[in-house]
């Protein structure tokens, strides 16, 4: 079932939406002319291999995720439920990126290359961002990342590409940076499934339909200024989430979430990437000043200056701090920020979730937290 | 005579081990008293990390991860790992960094006391990402200065990229030029090379040891390697550790001499895979022993066992380093039990699905499954965790290794 409201059916959001709605098979036959490439973590130089004719597509885990042959079950359900429709052949592509982040992810990719896709690629970035030459390496890195690829794509990857593929990448970035503004008054699924269906979609597609899509939705849900005050104003940081039940769930108890930092929210798109200059620099030099993901290191105290930076921002009033069961480095975050936001004065709550979607007893708790704000 | 019929039969060394991690615990201990004026801080690191060049400035370094399995060993780890859990570190991460937590925020009720604060962190990621979490929740905690060595991972196939040992050096000078400050001494390069000189050597006598386990009878038996590999983690680089191998070297060879077997009987020889479960060591190696099946290879004690590359120092250290076989890709892993499992002639291998140690254990039935394709040999998965009990059904696994047995007898 679709997580959008009704006014936006037959608008251009619609079409988005509708289009990343498809299950991964349907890819080819929605884009015809398009040449998918799968990846996993937001790390993943999508330039690249938009530079080499092919299309970023975002690999997210099923609803609903079994038992795939090749993990145990004490692993986070992104992994399990990627590897299960890997197996089970729903992922009908040539190739595979992944970057390297939590341990987890580091084994599917070595998994990938073998039970699921031959032309498997992993970028490793660097871990600890401020460490002396890390910069160098990771241009470096993407560098023979970019050598991989062409002996794959048949194609050279060549600057004048690189710096087109940046262009409209960074316009895309734009695009959704304007949406995230517009939280406050857009209902948090919308904005949530928008930001994923742009990960999924065809970049220079989704850019074109938000170009649309944002005025109509401005005119269709601004207008009640009074709005933003009826909801208790949330920021939500985690790491994926594939779908937006949880969204719904917070609109449905009086809370509207103005700051998505999950892997698939704004920690995807936020920062550009320098138009000027060596395109592999440029690129490196983003990857090493983006929001602060748990999975490297930017100091001690980054990931909560910037989640208190960011609820000051957007004048949020809680930060709900979404824990997939697994999900280690998650897990060690939680702890000091909840500890830290609380100390600042920013109401703070760690909710567990076996996947994206909450269930009854996730819904009783956030309610009695939501009350107490 | 009647020690042989026993299930395990210990080392003479031994008794020299336990007197060597005393010693090892008891200064780290009374560093309080001797370090300071001495100029020699203190340093918690992790299990991968380049000791040799922290050895150069004289600091004393302790293993958060070697107290974790000695916790373990103890049955201790529980209440520990509990305590850590209360303070919001959920069950489902690594025991050993659960262990330590509770240690340092209970230190009355941990083993000894727990650890001797630090003065220092150093943290390389070339075992897992977990290490690195967990550091920055002791720097936090300490407000002491965290080290980190960024190894990349090596996801291809042949070995460190050029570009990833540049930058694991560049690192390398950096945490010179820090420790240079922090402890008011000269770096020397020529230390440097001695300390490496005295790993290198501990490693080569390491494997020699383990190399010995290719005889049939196995002198030794798993439990025998996981216990003795406790002196190449915490004292590589010093001649103390060489010594200690000499001697264990001495007694293993004196062995094959002899003709004796770690398990009476040998009937079947198994590879083992992962880190011990340090709560049932002997209990759980029994159900083997007991049917004549003896573990006369592992991957984990192995590991020690790493390549060495000649060359300018540092850039063997930042090789040597990224490229041990955790931050390694499956082709590597893969090739490498396979190459074990032909040299020491095994019959099958047991793979310990670790809750703790998700790099090590998530990968394991991929493993399983190409291993057997290019070896014929069979494999068993039992999923347990090297310190946390609750993980541990002790019927199941029982049963499952029984069905093992009983199929690899019927080969
Ligand atoms: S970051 Fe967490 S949720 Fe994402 S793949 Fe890793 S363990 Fe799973
Ligand atoms: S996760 Fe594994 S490698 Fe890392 S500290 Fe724990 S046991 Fe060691």
């Amino acid at each position: 079932m679709n997580n959008w409201p009704r006014q936006v059916v037959g608008t251009r959001a619609d079409e988005l939406l509708a289009a990343a709605a498809l299950p991964y098979s349907q890819w080819r036959d929605r884009f015809p002319g398009h040449r998918p490439f799968p990846y996993f973590c937001s790390y993943w130089p999508e330039e690249l291999v938009m530079a080499l004719g092919w299309e970023p597509v975002r690999v997210l885990p099923p609803a609903k995720v079994g038992t795939p042959a090749r993990l145990p079950t004490y692993c986070c359900t992104v992994a399990r439920g990627c590897l299960e429709e890997g197996e089970a052949g729903r992922l009908p592509f040539e190739a595979a990126g992944f970057a390297q982040s939590c341990d987890t992810m580091q084994c599917l990719s070595q998994i990938w290359r073998h039970a699921v896709a031959e032309n498997s690629f992993t970028f490793v970035p660097p871990v600890d961002l401020g460490a002396a030459g890390a910069l160098r390496y990771c241009a470096e890195e993407l560098a023979a990342l970019g050598r991989q690829l062409e002996q794959v794509s048949g194609r050279t990857l060549e600057t004048g590409a690189l710096a087109r593929a940046i262009k409209l990448n960074n316009r895309l970035r734009k695009l959704l940076a304007k949406l995230e503004e517009m939280r406050p008054w857009l209902p948090s699924t919308l904005a949530a499934e928008l930001e994923r269906a742009a990960q999924i979609a065809p970049r220079a597609f989704s850019g074109e339909v938000l170009e649309a899509a944002l005025p109509e939705l401005e005119r269709l849900f601004k207008g009640d200024e009074d709005l933003p005050r009826r909801y208790r104003r949330v920021v939500v940081s985690g790491a994926v989430l594939e779908g937006a039940d949880l969204f719904g769930l917070l609109e449905e108890l009086g809370a509207r979430v103005v700051a998505d930092d999950s892997c698939t929210g704004r920690r995807h798109f936020a920062g550009l990437v320098d138009e000027d200059g060596d395109p592999l620099e440029a690129l490196a030099a983003r990857c090493l000043r983006r929001p602060p993901c748990p999975c490297r290191h930017q100091g001690l105290d980054a990931r909560l200056d910037y989640l208190l930076e960011l609820a000051r921002s957007k004048g949020a009033e809680a930060v709900i701090l979404v824990l997939r069961k697994y999900c280690d480095p998650h897990a060690w975050d939680a702890v000091y920020l909840t500890e830290g936001l609380r100390g600042a004065g920013v109401p703070a709550y760690v909710l567990e979730l076996e996947g994206a979607s909450p269930g009854g007893q996730e819904k009783t708790r956030l309610q009695a937290f939501l009350e107490c704000l | 005579m009647s020690t042989k019929t026993k299930s395990y039969l210990p080392l003479k060394t031994t008794g020299q081990l336990r007197r060597t991690m005393e010693k090892h615990y008891l200064f780290a201990r009374y560093h309080r008293w001797w370090g300071r004026p001495l100029k020699k801080p203190l340093a918690w690191v992790t299990s991968g990390a380049p000791v040799e060049i922290l050895r150069v400035f004289g600091i004393y370094t302790v293993y958060p991860e070697n107290y974790g399995a000695v916790c373990g060993t103890a049955r201790a780890s529980l209440p520990l790992c509990q305590e850590a859990e209360n303070r919001g570190y959920v069950q489902d991460l690594c025991s050993y960094a659960r262990s330590n937590l509770g240690a340092v925020f209970r230190p009355e009720i941990a083993p000894a006391g727990g650890l001797p604060a630090p003065d220092l962190l150093v943290a390389c990621n070339n075992i897992c990402g977990t290490v690195l979490k967990w550091y920055e929740v002791l720097a936090r905690h300490y407000r002491v200065p965290l080290f980190i060595i960024d190894t990349p991972f090596v996801a291809g196939n042949g070995g460190p990229p050029a570009h990833a040992v540049d930058y694991v050096q560049g690192q390398l000078r950096e945490m010179i030029t820090g420790l240079e400050k922090l402890t008011g001494r000269r770096f020397s390069a020529a230390s440097l090379e001695r300390h490496l000189l005295l790993s290198w050597e501990v490693v080569e006598l390491w494997r020699e040891i383990r190399y010995l386990c290719r005889n049939r009878p196995s002198p030794l038996n798993i439990p025998d390697m996981f216990l003795h590999l406790a002196p190449i983690v915490v004292m590589r680089g010093t001649k103390g550790a060489v010594a200690y191998y000499r001697k264990l070297l001495a007694e293993v060879k004196e062995r094959v001499q002899k003709g004796v077997a770690a398990v009476s009987g040998e009937k079947y020889r198994l590879l083992w895979d992962n880190i011990a479960i340090w709560p049932r060591l002997f209990g759980f190696f029994k159900t083997f022993s007991e049917k004549g099946a003896c573990f006369v290879v592992d991957t984990y004690a192995g590991g020690w066992a790493v390549e060495i590359f000649p060359g300018e120092p540092l850039e063997s250290v930042a090789r040597i380093y990224t490229g041990i076989f955790l931050n390694q890709g499956i082709a590597y892993r893969v090739r490498d039990m396979v190459r074990l499992i032909e040299e020491f002639a095994v019959d099958g291998f047991v793979m310990h699905s670790n809750r703790s140690c998700k790099p090590y254990s998530l990968i394991q039935e991929e493993i399983r499954r190409r291993v057997t394709a290019a070896t014929g040999v069979p494999g068993l998965l039992v999923e347990a965790d090297m310190t946390d009990p609750r993980a541990y059904a002790e019927e199941q696994v029982r049963t499952r290794v029984q069905a093992f047995l009983e199929a690899l007898q019927s080969r």
